[in-house]
């Protein structure tokens, strides 16, 4: 049932912004950075999927005769699930360098503590 | 070619004589004078003659002008003729005496307000530029009472804009001007009373006079701002704080008393109207500047901040509020 | 002459200039990793091609309203449908470029020295071209994802560029909160188009407003139009996206400070105005103007007020550019001609005066090597050229005439005091009242920092502090030359830059029919917004008073010069007794007083006494916690949200 994947995706969603705003721990933080991007994934795949199509792969024979080419599955959000998941893993290794070099400098990664600017 | 010279020739009659520099000078310098003179009298004292301000000007163009070792040369001297040039050019703008301003047609209500806080900006950097910590208490409380009085200021001009334009946006002098030819003065308008009041307690404030003169205090920290000035320049700023009295009253009574124009033709009506608004700015000088320097203390800064943004705010809103009602 | 510049020609050259600042990015980091010479040639090349090749299109786009469609690998739509990326380019995105290649340009000659005394410059001057490259590109193109993409770029390469100094005083956690708060932003971003996509099919910005039709929203869309709203906000840093922002313009190096406010925050602007004007054509409903200049009015009082009570050079600045933008929002939401030009004109100015402010706080943190404002003073005596140009830069943001800050302040105020009394309706006239008042408190900071920096006492420790090189005064010269040009003649800037850009936010039919093909919008049911008198606006004043006002400041100069000089002013000599390390100063009278500069943070007592609850709230607010930064964004989107099922619901 496609309609669990909708589900499933907010409540990734709804669950990476939770742990965003209430973890300390920046490993934490950036892991449900993370969450946000795997639940958005999931919804532009699945906004893609037609239950039942084939794959949009055709030779061009298919084409020119019309053989199957109305119905099959969206290839464009697959497209962008590729660029969002390359730049969900760059911004997680963004975020995990920085808490290491944190950790270098402010040995704590904890978020309740490192915050020399404010007010 | 005989139109630009004749053109060029008016228009520096315009800025040097009337309604600029000679003008302004000699009115506000009189002002300033009527002003000492009256303020002696509540006190029981004889007080100096009228001239006297005319009297001091000439005497410190003449003194020696010193600058502070730790002082940014430049600025220190620039300022006050920045302040002096933008106080001529709101009376260029201002449509007095039933004079057509020279360039009152597109002057408006705006620019007046920004051209207003030049002057208080020269006072500003020049008392910074002379390095002095007295200079460095006294900009900060001057750019205070800044905020203090623009607030209300704002909301009256607002206001004002409000009833001479009705649905139509009206920031231009001349159509406030205009909304009150037919002798239907705004002063008589019950929605702007508050708004009177308002600009009455806001004009004090603008020049700097007594209970709101918290930037210079002479007893408290020298006259703050001012303290490093001596001679030609301090001379200068002395003419702006008189021509700023003189600005303010004559704001006033365009804003309210449609710039006094009692309607007579010929050259004699223009005459009688400038003596007739300098009487009005007289009285409007004696009224709001005078008459609560004689009877009130010098107020703190915050105390100062604090009246500002509440009675005198609340005075201008409420009239905002009741123009846009009725 | 430019013959040659024919349409089809120069149609390429967005595409290129993108292109160009990508490879030449790749290219420094090979061939200049080691050699500055041919490091700081590539890049210079890269940022003067680019400029050159936006620039050219001037004139067919703004003056001669061309609206060029590029399609990459020349995919044109196949019977209706974008398939390929497009680039469309009309006055509006034009007039965004301009300042993009204006800021690159700037930026990267005065990099050359600003940066000359950092290691590996070839990763700063990569990940400059990157950010240089995305957002230009960001502005330019006509494809949602590829705008999610450049967006995506430009924060990776802000971040980066945030942490470069990244042995300085807390831009590594600038950096962090940067990236979390920026991920969310294009995260939501992401999750409106996917949303988007799934009710048109289309990832063609002009297609998409096509699809959507004049008709009502479904919820998806509304979804979609809101999380992409909330996007746009943490982009362009309206509160309560801001926080993050403050941060990263005080820790980066200050020519990347002035490529965030001049360009970074720009791009969100732009995306903002494409979205509501442009893909959803929302604009001209009242609850969507009054919601955004809500968010712009609370945008610019809050940034003013942070500033006032900040200490340090540059998050001042930050704050102000917080606070401008709220300007910026608040005029182009009141969807009149003239609030829309007001606020492309106040975007402008801000490119200009912002950037000319971050330049001098770097000249200042060049030469004395701290922004602290309580560490600094009297550095006017020292550093002249960079004094005067603060003081232009100051002025204008605070809109004194005759600079520009003035002409378009005049213009917001002028915009929504109309939009109060043609609408009736009061809470417009606030917003008048609060931008004016907003403006002296503007002017109140920049007060503080002429104190505090450039006036007052030279503390001993910068006895020896030296002007900056020529080389990082050019650009601050040219800045300071187009905050007065822009404000002198302003008549000519409206009339040739900022009408056409109007034009085109309003014009949504011709931007829906160059990119689909004729017809496109009247089949779907769209018009242009009924708008009134883009033309006719009243002018501020004219020229003749412009030179009768040099006259007088040539004549009261003259008059200085014959009374300023040596017989009339004497400077006070230095005392024998002074001790060497500038402990005493000798003032009028004679007295000696102990070094007593009054410092930026004892300015305001009176306003910060009678306002100290609203700072403690404000300041703690404010706290550093990257955690409390998310839930702002959370509750913010949740709350535009929830503001758009209401609005398009219930009309």
């Amino acid at each position: 049932m496609i309609i669990v994947n909708y589900v499933v995706a907010v409540l990734l969603l709804v669950l990476g912004l939770y742990a965003v705003c209430t973890q300390k721990n920046l490993i934490k933080v950036v892991l449900g950075l993370g969450i946000i991007d795997y639940g958005i994934n999931l919804l532009i795949v699945s906004i893609g999927w037609n239950d039942g199509g084939t794959a949009p792969i055709f030779t061009i024979s298919d084409l020119i005769n019309g053989v199957s080419s109305n119905f099959f599955v969206d290839p464009v959000p697959q497209a962008l699930t590729l660029t969002s998941i390359v730049i969900g893993a760059c911004v997680d290794a963004m975020a995990l360098a920085l808490v290491i070099m944190i950790y270098r400098k402010y040995k704590t990664i904890n978020s309740d503590e490192v915050r020399r600017i404010r007010g | 070619m005989l139109d630009i010279i004749i053109n060029t020739i008016k228009n520096a009659g315009f800025v040097l004589v009337f309604p600029g520099i000679l003008f302004v000078s000699i009115a506000g310098l009189l002002l300033a004078g009527i002003d000492r003179k009256v303020l002696a009298r509540m006190q029981k004292r004889k007080g100096p003659p009228i001239l006297q301000p005319v009297y001091d000007f000439f005497k410190l163009m003449g003194k020696e002008t010193i600058i502070p070792h730790e002082a940014n040369k430049t600025a220190f001297l620039g300022a006050p003729i920045v302040g002096f040039v933008s106080l001529v050019v709101i009376m260029l703008f201002l449509p007095i005496a039933g004079f057509e301003a020279p360039f009152g047609i597109e002057g408006d209500l705006v620019i007046i307000l920004y051209l207003l806080t030049i002057p208080a900006v020269a006072l500003i950097i020049g008392g910074s530029a002379s390095g002095s910590p007295f200079a460095g208490i006294g900009i900060s409380r001057e750019m205070v009472a800044m905020m203090a009085y623009e607030l209300p200021l704002v909301i009256v001009l607002l206001s004002v804009a409000k009833v001479a334009g009705g649905d139509s946006l009206a920031f231009s002098l001349n159509t406030i001007i205009d909304a009150q030819a037919g002798g239907e003065l705004f002063i008589t308008k019950w929605q702007l009373i508050p708004a009177v009041l308002a600009m009455l307690l806001v004009i004090p404030a603008e020049v700097g006079t007594q209970p709101f003169d918290v930037a210079e205090a002479e007893t408290e920290i020298c006259e703050g701002p001012l303290v490093e000035y001596s001679g030609a320049p301090l001379a200068m700023f002395k003419l702006n704080t008189a021509i700023k009295m003189f600005i303010m009253t004559a704001l006033f009574s365009v804003l309210f008393l449609g710039g006094i124009n009692l309607g007579i033709e010929g050259w004699y009506g223009i005459v009688l109207n400038v003596v007739v608004l300098f009487a009005a700015c007289a009285v409007l000088t004696i009224l709001c500047m005078t008459l609560i320097h004689a009877i009130c203390a010098r107020l703190k800064i915050e105390h100062m901040f604090k009246f500002y943004w509440t009675v005198v705010t609340a005075l201008a809103a409420i009239s905002l509020i009741l123009v846009w009602i009725f | 002459m430019f013959d040659f510049l024919t349409i089809d020609f120069v149609r390429h050259f967005p595409v290129i200039a993108v292109m160009g600042l990508f490879l030449c990015a790749f290219l420094v980091e090979i061939f200049g990793a080691k050699n500055k010479y041919i490091r700081n040639t590539i890049v210079l090349v890269a940022a003067f091609g680019a400029f050159a090749l936006i620039t050219s299109l001037v004139k067919p786009v703004l003056f001669d309203g061309e609206i060029l469609a590029y399609w990459m690998g020349n995919w044109e739509p196949v019977s209706g449908y974008a398939i390929g990326i497009g680039y469309e380019i009309d006055a509006l995105n034009m007039f965004f470029a301009l300042l993009v290649v204006t800021t690159i340009l700037l930026a990267a000659i005065y990099s050359i020295k600003y940066m000359a005394r950092d290691h590996h410059l070839g990763h700063y001057y990569t990940l400059f071209l990157m950010l240089s490259g995305s957002v230009l590109g960001l502005v330019l193109t006509g494809d949602i994802f590829n705008m999610f993409v450049m967006i995506e770029i430009m924060t990776f390469a802000s971040v980066a560029l945030t942490a470069f100094r990244n042995n300085k005083f807390g831009s590594l956690e600038a950096a962090f909160k940067y990236l979390i708060i920026g991920s969310i932003g294009s995260s939501m971003t992401l999750a409106g188009i996917a949303l988007l996509y799934a009710q048109c099919h289309t990832l063609n910005m002009a297609q998409i407003s096509a699809v959507l039709g004049s008709g009502a929203l479904s919820p998806t869309s509304i979804c979609a139009f809101a999380l992409m709203f909330a996007g746009f906000g943490v982009k362009s840093y309206i509160v309560p996206f801001h926080a993050p922002a403050a941060d990263a313009y005080m820790t980066a190096p200050t020519s990347i400070s002035m490529v965030f406010s001049g360009m970074v925050n720009k791009a969100g602007v732009y995306g903002m105005i494409r979205l509501v004007y442009v893909i959803f054509r929302a604009m001209d409903i009242t609850p969507i103007q009054l919601f955004l200049v809500t968010f712009g009015t609370i945008t610019m009082f809050i940034g003013v007020t942070m500033a006032l009570a900040q200490h340090d050079f540059k998050r001042l600045l930050a704050f102000h550019s917080i606070s401008q933008i709220g300007y910026v929002i608040t005029a182009v939401s009141l969807c009149t001609a003239l609030g829309l030009e007001a606020g492309l004109f106040h975007a402008m100015n801000h490119t200009l005066f912002k950037g000319l402010l971050f330049l001098t706080a770097g000249a200042v943190l060049y030469a004395a090597g701290t922004t602290d404002l309580d560490k600094l003073g009297g550095l006017a005596k020292k550093m002249p050229k960079t004094a005067v140009c603060f003081l232009i830069g100051a002025f204008s943001i605070s809109g004194l005439p005759p600079f520009n800050g003035f002409a378009s302040k005049w213009m917001i105020y002028q915009a929504t005091f109309e939009k109060a009394t043609t609408t009736g309706n009061f809470a417009y006239a606030f917003v008048t009242v609060v931008a004016l008042v907003v403006s002296v408190m503007t002017l109140a900071s920049f007060i503080k920092v002429t104190q505090a920096v450039f006036f007052g006492q030279l503390p001993a420790n910068l006895r020896d502090v030296k002007e900056v090189p020529l080389l990082m005064r050019i650009p601050m010269w040219i800045m300071s030359a187009l905050c007065i040009l822009t404000g002198v003649f302003y008549n000519f800037v409206q009339q040739h830059i900022l009408v056409p850009a109007a034009n085109a936010a309003f014009g949504v039919t011709k931007y829906i029919d160059s990119m689909m093909g004729e017809g496109t919008a009247a089949a779907s049911g769209i018009s242009d917004y009924a708008v009134q008198g883009v033309e006719g606006i009243v002018s501020i004043w004219n020229p003749k008073l412009w030179l009768i006002l040099f006259a007088i400041v040539l004549i009261a100069v003259f008059i200085v010069i014959l009374t300023g000089d040596n017989t009339r002013g004497r400077v006070l000599e230095k005392s024998e007794e002074d001790s060497e390390d500038g402990k005493y100063a000798t003032f009028f009278g004679g007295e000696k007083s102990a070094h007593s500069h009054v410092s930026g943070s004892d300015l305001f007592w009176g306003f910060k006494h009678d306002f100290k609850g609203y700072f403690k709230f404000i300041q703690g607010m404010h706290s550093g916690v990257v955690n409390d930064y998310a839930l702002w964004v959370v509750v913010g989107a949740a709350l535009i949200v929830v503001f758009m099922f209401a609005t398009f619901m219930f009309i």
